[in-house]
């Protein structure tokens, strides 16, 4: 029973008991050998009342915050002092320095994150932040530190003097929604709040997005609905419905009620179609005008309205009863003489796909003519919403971080 | 062939020149305004007594400071990182926030001294003290300081009127010669807490983690140590005469005159023999640079230690918001620092004076440090302290804290009394 994530000075000067209950001595050290992904924890070192020792990781009963435990009996642990090719956590990477990849020093290690993966016990992260500092010095359990992962670090060496960032700080700061993704889905519980809410509701949104569909719901269960609801609004429609259809119904409606009117509609209006039908997978965010516009008219009210939507690189035209009349892309409205009216531009016979069909008849018709989005019509081709390239990529191929769970 | 030598030589002297500073700088801000209270006080009240203290502090400055020079160039790390690196976060809060109230208390000492300068011509402290916080925080921040610190530098060509007055006082030079090598000792705080002061000053615990993050930042290589070395020493020869002639003037005028100092114009009598009635702008120009001088560099190089040592982001050109704790700690020591001199009736010289015995109090602890650092084979390898260098600065250390023991006792017992 090995804790899923434990911070090195939770555990470090604490007493290892045998499996009868009996101290055998306090945690000095870890030494860690090179795993697939993180450095492994070989071995625990243990200073007892006969000198240093060591206690196999595959030895160790119970490890967590409150025990750690041993299958050993206290006479029979083989004395050990530390080798000299080893590295050993306490004693080579807290309080190191870390430097980024141009070698400008930036910070230091306060701490660092053990924790489970795959059935092997490594280091995970290394804590830079004030937390890390508070934690080390006794003052309570604080709250996050500011956590690099352990695969922005240069691999360890024996003799290592500080650490070494494979990328620069400020990358780090800027991290793309994916790679951040990636950090918060191996976080606890607690630490994914914790970090989610340093960001802006429009980031938090775009990490939400790109986890997996369980640890999303997860994460919008824990948050106060209120959160919750204005974190969905600064998403796409379509990306929210998606999250709220994953959501036991009640909560999604308590979640909904609490969102901006005109952007609750649109979630509710997404939410009614099947996950697996073209309704499903559509946004209600395009851009659609009436046939009597000039282009000059348009590429003005479009300056007005592009910036919230996300897929502006077709037009579509619509009548006054929203029926689809043709659609025209940027390209054209662009290269049109501005005086000209829509409708002259337009293409009449618009690639489009009904609201029930199925979501791969959408992905067949986006590959076959090679289009950007795919406009989706009702029974009385009435435009509901248009369907993204980037959303059917997203369902034929899911992100290796959807795929691995 | 002579050519040749002279072509070497010539090489040698300019590389010298391109690393000598760090030493040369930190001696020279050394004086800095507490410094030269601290000194004129001593001469002013004591005459030539305590001029048998420079001896030994000569030897333990140069000692203390070029270890600190090896520990730089050898593991090309600052002493807040060594300290925090081989002795762990608790020891590290501990040093840091002993250092941090300690250079407050000099920062303080030197805006004090920028207002008691000021004063002798008139211009009121409430003036003098916003502007120079608000002058040094936007030099620093705007990073064009580098600058301004060599005008400063040049600038301490000043001291050097100490070194002129003392001869044109005509002291009694076989009474001077005599106090040099035969130590007078008080037992009583007044003259306890004095001598502290003056190690104090002399070896400032500042000096130690200025010097070291300086060398780092020049990344001198360990073959070219030998230059460095000769920064140092240079340095401290230079820094400890001025001090010493301090001493001498104001031995010469002052106590010979009877005049125990209570404000800048007192002291500033010292330089009379020299400038006559020109003394006052001579001095005050004198004490306007020292602590100018060592309030740009002190609250930067005490933001920059702790930032090191506690790990926080730190650098002159990041905005509060990317190193919250550098920004806020650098621009918090200046706006108390002189916010402390702006409460009505601060007394300036005392200020100067206590400030300065606080870092002597400090010194042994901080040298403790350095001594357990640079005797580390695994850190220094061959470079580990000799036996000498060992011998006098732990004597320094058990003397230094038997003296701060002597004059809390005292101080205790006059307090009951």
């Amino acid at each position: 029973m090995i804790s899923d994530d434990i911070y090195l000075s939770e555990i470090l000067d604490r007493p290892l008991l045998d499996r009868k209950g009996n101290v055998i001595g306090k945690i000095k050290d870890m030494n860690v050998v090179p795993g697939d992904t993180f450095p492994v924890v070989e071995g625990i070192y243990i200073r007892g009342p006969e000198g240093l020792f060591r206690i196999l990781m595959k030895d160790i009963n119970v490890l967590n915050k409150k025990f750690v435990t041993t299958y050993e009996e206290a006479g029979a642990v083989a004395h050990m002092e530390p080798q000299e090719k080893e590295i050993r956590i306490a004693e080579h990477i807290m309080d190191k320095q870390v430097v980024d990849v141009n070698g400008a020093k930036v910070v230091r290690v306060n701490d660092v994150q053990l924790g489970q993966v795959r059935d092997q016990f490594g280091l995970l992260a290394i804590d830079v932040g004030f937390g890390g500092l508070i934690r080390r010095l006794g003052f309570g359990r604080a709250k996050r530190g500011a956590l690099i992962p352990w695969h922005y670090l240069k691999p360890l060496e024996p003799g290592l003097d500080r650490l070494t960032l494979t990328i620069t700080r400020r990358s780090l700061v800027d991290m793309h929604p994916v790679d951040m993704a990636e950090i918060v889905s191996q976080l606890s519980v607690q630490e994914r709040s914790d970090l989610l809410s340093t960001f802006d509701k429009e980031t938090t949104g775009e990490i939400i997005h790109e986890l997996d569909e369980e640890t999303r719901a997860n994460i919008i269960k824990q948050m106060k609905p209120e959160e919750a609801a204005d974190v969905l609004e600064a998403m796409n429609p379509d990306e929210a419905a998606d999250i709220l259809g994953d959501l036991p119904d009640k909560k999604a409606e308590e979640i909904i009620g609490l969102m901006d009117k005109e952007e609750a509609e649109e979630v509710i209006e997404l939410l009614e179609h099947d996950e697996d039908t073209a309704g499903g997978l559509m946004t209600t965010e395009y851009v659609s005008f009436p046939p009597d516009m000039t282009a000059e008219e348009v590429m003005q009210e479009l300056r007005l309205i592009a910036p919230d939507i996300e897929m502006i690189y077709y037009l579509y035209v619509v009548d006054n009863r929203e029926h689809l009349e043709g659609v025209l892309s940027l390209k054209d409205l662009i290269l049109a003489n501005p005086r000209a009216r829509l409708d002259t531009l337009m293409k009449r016979n618009a690639k489009k796909i009904h609201v029930n069909a199925d979501r791969k008849e959408a992905a067949e018709m986006v590959s076959k003519y090679n289009l950007m989005a795919v406009p989706v019509v009702d029974d009385q081709d009435i435009l509901q919403g248009i369907i993204t390239v980037d959303d059917i990529v997203d369902f034929l191929l899911p992100t290796p971080l959807r795929k691995r769970r | 062939m002579r050519n040749l030598i002279r072509k070497i030589d010539g090489k040698k002297l300019l590389f010298f020149l391109s690393i000598m500073g760090p030493g040369f700088i930190t001696a020279n801000v050394d004086n800095d305004a507490a410094g030269i209270t601290t000194y004129s006080v001593a001469g002013s009240h004591y005459g030539y007594a305590l001029l048998w203290s420079f001896i030994p502090m000569v030897f333990l400055l140069i000692i203390v400071q070029e270890m600190v020079a090896r520990l730089g160039v050898v593991t090309g790390k600052g002493l807040s990182d060594l300290i925090r690196e081989e002795y762990g976060v608790k020891t590290t809060v501990f040093v840091m926030a002993a250092l941090l109230l300690t250079n407050l208390g000099t920062c303080a000492a030197e805006f004090a001294g920028l207002a008691a300068s000021l004063e002798i011509f008139g211009v009121s402290r409430y003036v003098t003290v916003p502007i120079a916080c608000a002058v040094i925080w936007f030099l620093v921040v705007r990073g064009s300081y580098r600058t301004v610190e060599k005008v400063f530098l040049g600038a301490c060509i000043i001291y050097f009127s100490y070194i002129l007055s003392g001869f044109m006082a005509k002291p009694d030079w076989g009474d001077v010669a005599r106090h040099t090598v035969y130590p007078t000792f008080y037992m009583n705080a007044a003259f306890i807490g004095l001598l502290i002061g003056m190690v104090g000053t002399t070896v400032s615990p500042w000096m130690q983690f200025y010097q070291q993050a300086s060398i780092v930042e020049k990344q001198v290589r360990i073959e070219d140590y030998t230059y460095v070395r000769w920064d140092v020493i240079l340095g401290c020869l230079m820094a400890s005469t001025v001090a010493f002639f301090i001493v001498v003037a104001c031995g010469a005028t002052l106590h010979a005159g009877n005049i125990l100092i209570h404000t800048a114009e007192d002291a500033a009598m010292a330089l009379t023999p020299l400038a006559g009635g020109f003394a006052n702008i001579l001095f005050a120009i004198g004490l306007t640079n020292a602590s100018l001088f060592a309030a740009t560099i002190l609250p930067l190089s005490t933001t920059f230690t702790i930032c090191e040592g506690m790990g926080w982001e730190a650098g002159v050109n990041k905005t509060f918001q990317e190193a919250p704790q550098f920004m806020g700690l650098y621009t918090g020591l200046i706006i108390l620092s002189g916010g402390f001199i702006l409460v009505p009736g601060a007394p300036l010289i005392t200020i100067m004076l206590v400030s300065q015995v606080i870092n002597g109090i400090l010194l042994p602890f901080v040298l403790i440090f350095i001594l357990l650092l640079v005797n580390k084979r695994r850190l220094m390898g061959s470079y580990v302290n000799g036996r000498l260098s060992n011998g006098i600065a732990w004597g320094a250390v058990v003397v230094l804290i038997l003296l701060s023991g002597a004059l809390i006792v005292d101080v205790i017992r006059q307090v009951l009394a």
